[in-house]
């Protein structure tokens, strides 16, 4: 009865997650016709799609009982990268951008290192990477911009695949493969372990300090992948890229029902927290709110959110 | 303001140099060792360009800076209780917003200066309730108020300049007792905050709480009630950090100050602050904050683009706690 | 019973129930100024409870608490420190980056006129009531986390004392003590009682109960079972209060049978508390291992378990030199550890029965990458019904809502789902109800009985006695003996583990 309970309410966080996204639909398509609209619905996928990719790699992270502030800073210093791989060294666009990836990725692998190896905690050390990568991205370029891309090259941000916007298929894929892993596979369960009781899953066999390896390094893809698509989507490569995405990523992931203490939290939840999130921003700004106006929605969303989850569980397991 | 003075333990045998030394690296190590940095790149850039010790560099570098260490003195309260804020950045934004219009808008200048320390307590008390109470992890309870406070600020004001600030508003660029105000207020902040944390049982709570948090409910300290009054505390120095920043220039621009909050915990982190809490003083994250602006006036001095700057503090950040982890590591086997 | 001495700490009819189960029943108990009151009990019993009752942590769900004979209630544990009851507690509570004297005094730290904390009173202080404990060896400015675990103990004393300590509650003060320690500690007690301080004393050993205590009062179950003047019982008396009926019977022991050796171990080494340990291990075979804790009898199954890899020494599996470096190594070569913190080491508790029993044994669950979700929950029901898992929701209730005994089956049954070889039980019927422990002993003789080779870690003797075909003791990381089932007494056991190694002492 309880398990059925405790399964309840997982999947209760959710439904009324997708009745809150029904409602602040219908509400905000009241306030502006220009809001409900296939164009600028559309439009509000391509805008989200950056945020989207982080955030769902981040549900992986934030489940695994650790948090990743880098990711923006990762973003950065990929667009960053492939604008000097490309313009500065003359390598060709594709393979600049494959390096520009490998080097984020990198960047998520370094997270990992310090985190799983020298068992600094998550918030800390990845406070550091934040101030690193983004200080590299900064250093490298000299604040100067990099544009002039071939037009190809916007395909990926601008361009659109049977009428979708080409960035919005690449999160389906997404969201649906990491959907199957954290639902269906070892690796997923493992990451639940690992983010409910660290030393019992150490003391089941279970590979903690690999999992945590490849949560934050496929952080750092996604985070890289999304460093792409906002060059192709803006056309150009500046330093301050991606600036507070990461506040943006862990919102829409606890917002979806994972847990800030690890342990619980599905894809399904992060992707409903996200199209919340960015259909607040679209709507207020629709209704004439000045854009740096919405985050402040942003963050008092975020930290009701939490206050209510807490309130409401308060019958939940204390680990230690 | 060199950490050997410290009257609280018993002297070491006289007459014993090492074990002196030995004392004092013991206790006050990362302290030494950041005045150590400090020293060593002023003599080296000092050499390489002797303009960098003139005396418009060295104002530039301690009281321009001042604001941070000011900062930093809460940020260390805070992490040695075990929290932390990221918000501190934008907070310090809004106050100096709050205390530049109230001076242009005719308000007396005491209440201009008065008001940032005042909302800057309430705001964060309200957080330290969320965190306290509210049992939401400070990193999260700051990173959604650093976006309250950061979209608030810009969608009231649009980032506009105040300008036209009065003369008398402008604390910062007066000189008290022959020193720049802000060096007078960061010393006697930092000797104040020092004080109260090694002399008064609130003060030592805090380490305990940082410490062991269960040990410290054993011997019967309340806890939810100490941590709303750090963060409150916490407040009130960026609301007197908000001051020494306001008044320095004849105009404030209403934005949020880029990495400002990254910077002042920098400052408290590598001023050996432990982020596992616990342990630390206020006298490292003072020096630390004036090793940040040596390094920055440095990079000017010696053609590094500044731009480096935040890749520097970064790099600091991770040698500082990696080095604090293998020393815990070692010590407890 | 001395009805003229007044007791200074008195409880009548206590009880308390947590989630409606009860932990203490219409206890009565009572502490003297100047006497030593031994607390005995299993594990399980209630003393913790109890303990925790007295210090004003819990408060007891009915009964009355008199301190010099006025009634009273603790509104926490600040409250009973002010009213002279303080705790040591076995898991010692300080501040490992305060200095030893801040922690002896912190929250009633002398004070300059000036309202700041006088630290050199702070350092006359604690440097006084150290010495009272004659521990003028102790540097009181030197950081907690810089000392033994014996010089911690003494840390916790002396800030009992600064609260002019009329009662001391001291739990298991030597379970953690190697014997020169445990000798110091014991004239300390001694020395405590003599200035009029009453001290309960929560013990499982005899020779120290016998030497300290006047009177002593078992625990069982939550209920007294007595009090009795200490002159007045011997061991095996006190052993049957506590148990309940004569050990001889307890033990479902079958004759082994015994295979070809599967587990060789020389001269393994790992950190400072495993040290040259050789010994082998047969099909059919349980090896019990018996000592104190810190002994180094854990120590020695993370090392075996790749918890904390070998330094150096040899493994033989079956034969074959094995190197393990993780407990995932260690699983694939078919060893298992079931580990002695059930609730932190063993079990993810938010998560289902289901989830747990697969959790070591995911290659049986899963194909590919992919877990089988039917064959994972039909594989649970049968463990269920096998183990006698009490699980009222089935596979899907969440493990934490079992009952102790429950809990650990499920760990039990998560690792013989990877049909090991060996199996290291590491105190496996600690905190477990006596129903569920005869459980788990008829298991673990059924399992050798079929084969397995058992390691039996266990600090009730009686139960490494009762199970074991050789025995196996830990003495400050080193193993001193290896002693036949028909030669294991008490005495010969107690002895090994206890003879003090002047070598390592240095």
């Amino acid at each position: 009865m309880a398990s059925f309970a405790h399964i309840r309410s997982l999947t209760r966080h959710e439904t009324i997650l997708a009745m809150v996204v029904v409602f602040a639909l219908v509400a905000l398509s009241a306030q502006s016709d220009r809001f409900f609209t296939v164009a600028n619905l559309l439009n509000q996928g391509r805008l989200m799609t950056e945020v989207g990719l982080v955030a769902v790699a981040m549900t992986f992270v934030i489940a695994s009982g650790g948090i990743d502030l880098s990711v923006g800073s990762i973003m950065g210093l990929t667009a960053i990268l492939i604008g000097v791989f490309w313009h500065n060294f003359g390598i060709s666009l594709p393979v600049a951008a494959a390096l520009a990836v490998g080097v984020g990725t990198l960047g998520g692998f370094v997270n990992g290192l310090i985190i799983a190896r020298c068992g600094v905690p998550p918030l800390i050390a990845t406070l550091g990477t934040l101030a690193l990568y983004r200080g590299l991205a900064e250093g490298i370029s000299q604040a100067r911009s990099v544009g002039g891309y071939p037009d190809w090259f916007y395909l990926l941000g601008q361009g659109q695949i049977n009428g979708l916007p080409t960035q919005l298929l690449v999160l389906f894929i997404f969201a649906i493969t990491a959907t199957i892993i954290l639902s269906c596979t070892v690796w997923g369960r493992t990451v639940y372990a690992v983010g409910s009781n660290e030393i019992a899953a150490r003391f089941s066999g279970l590979s903690v300090e690999r999992s945590k390896l490849a949560i934050y390094t496929a952080s750092g893809f996604a985070a890289a992948i999304a460093g792409v698509i906002f060059v192709s989507r803006v056309s150009t490569t500046r330093s301050d890229m991606g600036t507070g995405l990461e506040l943006d990523a862990i919102t829409a992931v606890v917002l979806g029902g994972t847990s800030i203490f690890g342990g619980k939290g599905t894809i399904v939840g992060t992707i409903l927290g996200l199209i919340l999130i960015q259909s607040l921003k679209n709507g207020l700004s629709l209704a004439g709110v000045r854009g740096d106006g919405t985050i402040v929605v942003i963050g008092a969303v975020l930290i009701v959110t939490i206050l209510l989850s807490n309130i409401f569980s308060r019958d939940g397991f204390p680990e230690h | 303001m060199t950490a050997t003075t410290d009257d609280t333990q018993a002297a070491p045998l006289p007459g014993k140099g090492n074990a002196f030394i030995r004392y004092a690296y013991r206790s006050y190590g990362q302290e030494l060792t950041i005045l150590c940095a400090i020293l060593i790149m002023f003599v080296s850039v000092g050499l390489y360009s002797p303009r960098f010790l003139s005396f418009d560099n060295l104002n530039s570098i301690f009281a321009g800076n001042a604001y941070i260490a000011v900062a930093a003195i809460g940020m260390s309260m805070l992490i040695i209780t075990g929290q932390i804020d990221v918000s501190v950045g934008a907070l310090i934004g809004v106050l100096a917003t709050i205390s530049g219009t109230l001076a242009v808008s005719g308000y007396p200048v005491w209440l201009a200066w008065l008001m940032p320390v005042v909302i800057g307590m309430a705001i964060n008390a309200v957080v330290g309730i969320l965190v306290a109470y509210g049992r939401i992890p400070s990193i999260i309870a700051t990173l959604g108020m650093l976006s309250v406070l950061k979209g608030g600020l810009v969608s009231v004001t649009g980032g506009a300049w105040i300008s036209n600030l009065p003369p008398d508003f402008l604390l910062a660029q007066r000189v008290m007792l022959g020193v720049p105000f802000p060096i007078l207020a960061m010393i006697v902040l930092t000797v104040f905050a020092s004080v109260w944390l090694k002399y008064s049982a609130l003060g030592r709570s805090l380490y305990a709480i940082g410490g062991n948090r269960e040990a410290a409910l054993a011997a019967g300290i309340r806890i939810q009630r100490r941590i709303v009054m750090v963060f409150t505390i916490h407040g009130a120095f960026a609301g007197l950090a908000t001051i020494l920043f306001a008044t320095q220039l004849q105009v404030i621009q209403s934005t949020v100050p880029p990495n400002l909050e990254l910077t002042i915990i920098t400052a408290a982190v590598i001023g050996g602050v432990s982020v596992l809490g616990g342990t630390g003083t206020v006298i490292g994250s003072t020096l630390a904050a004036i090793l940040f602006a040596t390094i920055g006036s440095a990079l000017i001095f010696t053609n590094v683009s500044a731009y480096w700057l935040r890749a520097v503090i970064g790099l600091l950040i991770l040698i500082t706690v990696l080095a604090d982890m293998m020393r815990r590591r070692k010590v407890w086997g | 019973m001395q009805p003229l001495q007044k007791s200074y700490l008195a409880l009548s009819d206590i009880s308390k129930s947590f989630v409606g189960i009860p932990v203490l029943r219409n206890v009565n108990f009572d502490v003297r100024s100047g006497e030593v009151h031994a607390l005995l009990g299993e594990n399980g019993a209630g003393k913790s409870t109890l303990i925790k009752i007295m210090s004003g942590l819990f408060t007891p769900d009915s009964g009355i608490i008199s301190v010099e004979t006025k009634e009273t209630r603790f509104t926490s544990t600040a409250d009973a420190m002010r009213r002279g009851i303080t705790t040591v507690y076995q898991e010692l509570l300080l501040f490992p980056e305060l200095s030893v004297a801040e922690n002896i005094l912190l929250g009633h730290s002398p004070r300059h006129a000036w309202g700041g904390i006088d630290w050199r009173g702070v350092h006359a202080r604690a440097r006084d009531l150290l010495d009272q404990l004659d521990s003028t060896d102790l540097d009181v400015s030197i950081k907690v986390r810089e000392l033994s675990v014996a010089q911690r103990q003494r840390v916790e004393i002396a800030k009992a004392l600064s609260y002019n300590a009329r009662v001391l509650i001291m739990d298991e003060p030597t379970a953690s003590l190697a014997q020169g320690d445990v000798r110091r500690l014991m004239s300390i007690v001694k020395n405590l009682r003599s200035r009029g301080v009453g001290i309960i004393y929560v013990s499982h050993r005899m020779p120290e109960i016998f030497a300290l205590a006047d009177r002593v009062t078992v625990l069982r179950d939550g209920q007294i079972i007595g009090t009795e003047p200490a002159h007045a019982v011997n061991e095996a008396r006190l052993v049957t209060m506590m148990v309940g009926r004569p050990i001889e019977t307890v033990f479902p022991k079958s004759e082994p049978i015994f295979g070809e050796t599967t587990l060789e171990v020389h001269n393994l080494s790992s950190g400072s508390l495993v040290k040259d340990v050789s010994f082998s291990l047969r099909r059919g075979e349980i090896l019990g291992v018996a000592g104190l804790v810190g002994s180094g009898r854990t120590e020695l199954a993370h090392a075996l378990f790749g918890l904390a890899p070998a330094t150096a020494g040899t493994i033989d599996l079956k034969g074959t030199r094995v190197t393990i470096r993780t407990p995932s190594q260690a699983r694939d070569l078919g060893i298992a550890y079931v580990p002695e913190d059930r609730g932190l080491q063993g079990l993810i508790k938010s998560m289902s029965v289901r989830e747990n029993l697969s959790m070591a044994a995911f290659e049986r669950n899963s194909k590919g990458i992919f877990i089988r979700f039917s064959y994972e929950k039909k594989r649970a029901r049968n463990l269920i019904r096998r183990f006698n898992i009490k699980a009222k929701a089935g596979p899907n209730q969440p493990v934490g809502r079992l009952s102790g005994g429950n809990q650990q089956k499920v760990v039990l049954a998560k690792w013989l789902e990877t049909n090991p070889e060996v199996l290291i039980l590491d105190e496996p019927t600690r905190g477990i109800d006596v129903g569920a422990k005869a459980e788990i002993h008829r298991m673990i003789d059924e399992l050798a009985k079929k084969g397995m080779s058992i390691i039996l870690i266990s600090s009730e003797l009686p139960e490494v006695l009762g199970m074991s075909d050789r025995v196996l003791i830990m003495n400050n990381g080193r193993c001193t003996a290896i002693i036949d089932r028909e030669n294991a007494t008490p005495e010969r056991i107690g002895a090994a583990m206890t003879v003090s190694q002047k070598a390592e002492a240095a």
